[in-house]
C-alpha cells in the first residue's frame, strides 16, 4: 500500500473533514474570532489531522505486511485465515471471521476431494494387484496349449498386462516419492527386464533387438527405468517399418550415461514431434495404426507418463525422428554419483 | 530331486504352478490350510519355499519371519505387490528372491534354479551330449569325432537348446522364444543366418546333416 492508494481510499473522509474545518473556521471568523487565533487553531487541527492519518497509514501498512508475510510462509495458502493473529479492530475481526468461515468450507471440500482421490488411487492399485493373479493363472494355463494358440494367447495376455501396468504407473505417478528407490543398477539388467516384459510383442512384430555398450551402471530407480524403456520398446515395435531393428545402446558423456533406443520404423512427422509428450496426444501414426491386428490402439499416455517419470528421476528425455527413417529416443541419466563400471 | 513347497492362496495358480514345477522335475507340495504355515513348512522340510505375500489371515512377511526362526531354507517371494518398500522389506526379512506377478515362466524357473544352486543344490551340467556331439558350454566349443569347432554365443545357445530337446521337433518360433530367454534378441532372418553358419561348422567336424529341417514344422536333431 502506498500513500497515494491510502489517500485516494480515504478521499471521501478527507473531503468531509476539510469541509467541516472550513465551516468551523468560517463560523468562528464571523463570530469575531481574531484571525491570528484562527490560524493557530487551524494549524493545530491540521497537525493533529496529519498525525492521525500518518499513524493510521503506518499501522495499516504494518498489518498488511504482516499478513503478506504469513501468507508467503504458508504451504497451503488456503489455510491463511486460520493462521492470522486476532486483529484489534472490530471491522477487520468480522471480516477475518467471514474469511475463516469461507476458508473452512473450502478446506473441507479440498480434503474431501483429496480423500476421494486417494481412495480412488488406492482402489486402482489394489485392483491392479488383484487382476495380476488371474493373469498369472491364465499364463500358467497357456502352457498346456499347442504352439500357435499359445503364442497368440500369450500375446493377448501381454497386451492386457501392458494396459494394466500403465494404469498402475499412472495411478502411482501422483505419489512418486513413496515408491522410488535410487540404487546402482546395470543398464544391461534394465534392458533385459524391459525386453523380457515385452518379448511377445517384439517377437511377433518380427523385431530384432541389438544391444551395445550396456555394461554400464547408473543410479536410478530400476522399476521406473524399466517401465520407461518398456514404453519406448512398445512404441518402436508398434510403429515399425520393414525388417525392424531396435538398437539399445549406451555411451558415457563425461560422468553422464546416455541410453539411446533407436528404431528404423515409420518415424514421426516433424510438425508432430514437439507434441508427442503431451497427454493424450496420439498423432497421425497412432490413429492410422490403431486398426491393425497386432498393434494396440494408441492411448497417448505412454510418452506422457515417460516424460513425467523422467522428470521425477531427473532423467533427460529427448526424441529425434525423421519420417520414414526411424526414431531415436535418448535418456540421459543424471551426473551426480554417477559411476562407470568397467 | 529338489523339493519345493508352494504357499499360495489362489487355487488356480497353486495347481498350475505345482503342475509346471512337477513337469520340470521338482517334487512339489502345496499348502492349502493357512493356519500354521511355518509348522507345515517345517514338517515338509523342503529345499525351497515359494511364498505369496497376500495370504488369508496372515501376511506372507510374517510367515517368512516365522520360517526364518526355524530354518535357513531359501524363500522366493512371489507376489503381485511390486512397490519398492514391499520388496525391500521382503528381502530384509530373509527372502532370497522376489518375483512379481504376472511372471514370465522361464524367468521364474531360472530364478528357482539360481536360488537352489546358491543353496548348494546340484550344479548345472557343463557339457551336453547328443548323437555323437559334445557341447562344452563353458568353453563355447562343440567337439565330435571329426574335430572341435568354436561357436559364437548365438550358435552355442541354438545348439544347446536343440540338444536339450534332442529327438523332438523344435519350431522356429519356439527356438526364437528360447533364444530371447538367453537375451539373444534375434529375428527370423538372423536365425536362418546363424543356422547356416552353425551347420557349416558342424559339417566341418564331420557331422553333416546333424540338424535336420522338418519342412513347415521346424528343426530336429
Amino acid at each position: 500500500m502506498t500513500w497515494k492508494e491510502f489517500l485516494s481510499d480515504r478521499l471521501n473522509r478527507l473531503l468531509i473533514q476539510l469541509i467541516c474545518a472550513a465551516g468551523a473556521a468560517f463560523f468562528l471568523w464571523t463570530t469575531g474570532t481574531q484571525s491570528g487565533v484562527l490560524a493557530i487553531l487551524l494549524l493545530a487541527l491540521l497537525l493533529v489531522f496529519c498525525a492521525v492519518q500518518l499513524s493510521d497509514f503506518l499501522r495499516q501498512r504494518a498489518r498488511l505486511q504482516e499478513l503478506e508475510a504469513i501468507l508467503n510462509g504458508l504451504d497451503q495458502k488456503y489455510l491463511f485465515a486460520e493462521c492470522v493473529p486476532p486483529a484489534g479492530a472490530l471491522y477487520e475481526q468480522r471480516l477475518l471471521d467471514l474469511t475463516r468461515r469461507a476458508g473452512r468450507a473450502m478446506t473441507g471440500a479440498v480434503s474431501d476431494a483429496q480423500a476421494s482421490q486417494r481412495d480412488y488411487r488406492e482402489y486402482v492399485e489394489r485392483w491392479v494387484h488383484e487382476i495380476k493373479t488371474p493373469i498369472t493363472a491364465a499364463r500358467l494355463l497357456c502352457r498346456e496349449l499347442d504352439g500357435t494358440t499359445r503364442r497368440k494367447l500369450t500375446r493377448e495376455l501381454s497386451r492386457i498386462e501392458e494396459h494394466v501396468e500403465r494404469a498402475l504407473f499412472y495411478a502411482r505417478a501422483e505419489s512418486l516419492e513413496r515408491d522410488c528407490v535410487i540404487r546402482q543398477t546395470g543398464l544391461d539388467q534394465i534392458a533385459a527386464q524391459a525386453v523380457g516384459n515385452h518379448r511377445s510383442l517384439l517377437i511377433q512384430s518380427g523385431v530384432r533387438v541389438e544391444t551395445e555398450g550396456l555394461e554400464r551402471s547408473v543410479y536410478t530407480d530400476e522399476k521406473w527405468a524399466v517401465f520407461i524403456l518398456g514404453q519406448l520398446l512398445q512404441n518402436a515395435a508398434r510403429y515399425r517399418g520393414e525388417e525392424p531393428v531396435i538398437t539399445i545402446s549406451a555411451c558415457s558423456l563425461g560422468k553422464q550415461v546416455r541410453l539411446t533406443v533407436a528404431d528404423n520404423g515409420i518415424g514421426i512427422p516433424a510438425h508432430e514431434l514437439s507434441r508427442v509428450f503431451d497427454r493424450g496426444f496420439t498423432g497421425s501414426n497412432g490413429r492410422s495404426r490403431s486398426g491393425q491386428g497386432l498393434s494396440a490402439s494408441s492411448t497417448g499416455m505412454g510418452l506422457y507418463l515417460c516424460k513425467k517419470l523422467a522428470a521425477f528421476l531427473e532423467l533427460e528425455l529427448t526424441i529425434a525422428s525423421r519420417e520414414g527413417e526411424g526414431t531415436a529416443v535418448t535418456l540421459t541419466f543424471p551426473t551426480k554419483e554417477n559411476l562407470t563400471k568397467l | 530331486m529338489s523339493k519345493i513347497i508352494i504357499v499360495e492362496d489362489d487355487p488356480g495358480i497353486r495347481e498350475e504352478l505345482a503342475l509346471l514345477l512337477e513337469n520340470e522335475g521338482y517334487q512339489v507340495t502345496a499348502v492349502t490350510d493357512f493356519s500354521d504355515v511355518p509348522d507345515q513348512i517345517q514338517a515338509a522340510a523342503p529345499d525351497l519355499i515359494l511364498l505369496d505375500l497376500g495370504l488369508p489371515g496372515r501376511d506372507g512377511m510374517s510367515v517368512c519371519a516365522g520360517v526364518r526362526k526355524l530354518s535357513r531354507t531359501p524363500v522366493i517371494f512371489v507376489t503381485s505387490r511390486d512397490s519398492a518398500s514391499d520388496e525391500l522389506r521382503a528381502l530384509s526379512l530373509g527372502g532370497d528372491d522376489y518375483i512379481t506377478k504376472p511372471y514370465n515362466i522361464p524367468v521364474l524357473l531360472a530364478r528357482i534354479k539360481a536360488v537352489l544352486r546358491r543353496a548348494g543344490g546340484p550344479a548345472e551340467p557343463d557339457t551336453l551330449t547328443a548323437k555323437g556331439l559334445t557341447l562344452h558350454l563353458a568353453r563355447g566349443t562343440a567337439s565330435a569325432a571329426g574335430g572341435t569347432a568354436e561357436l559364437t554365443r548365438n550358435e552355442l545357445k541354438i545348439l544347446a537348446y536343440l540338444m536339450s530337446c534332442a529327438g523332438q521337433i523344435v519350431s522356429r518360433a519356439d527356438l526364437i522364444d528360447a533364444l530371447w530367454d538367453s537375451q539373444i534378441y534375434i529375428d527370423d532372418n538372423t536365425l536362418s543366418v546363424n543356422m547356416t553358419r552353425l551347420r557349416a561348422k558342424l559339417e566341418g567336424i564331420g557331422l553333416p546333416g546333424f540338424i535336420k529341417t522338418r519342412r513347415g514344422m521346424g528343426y530336429q536333431l
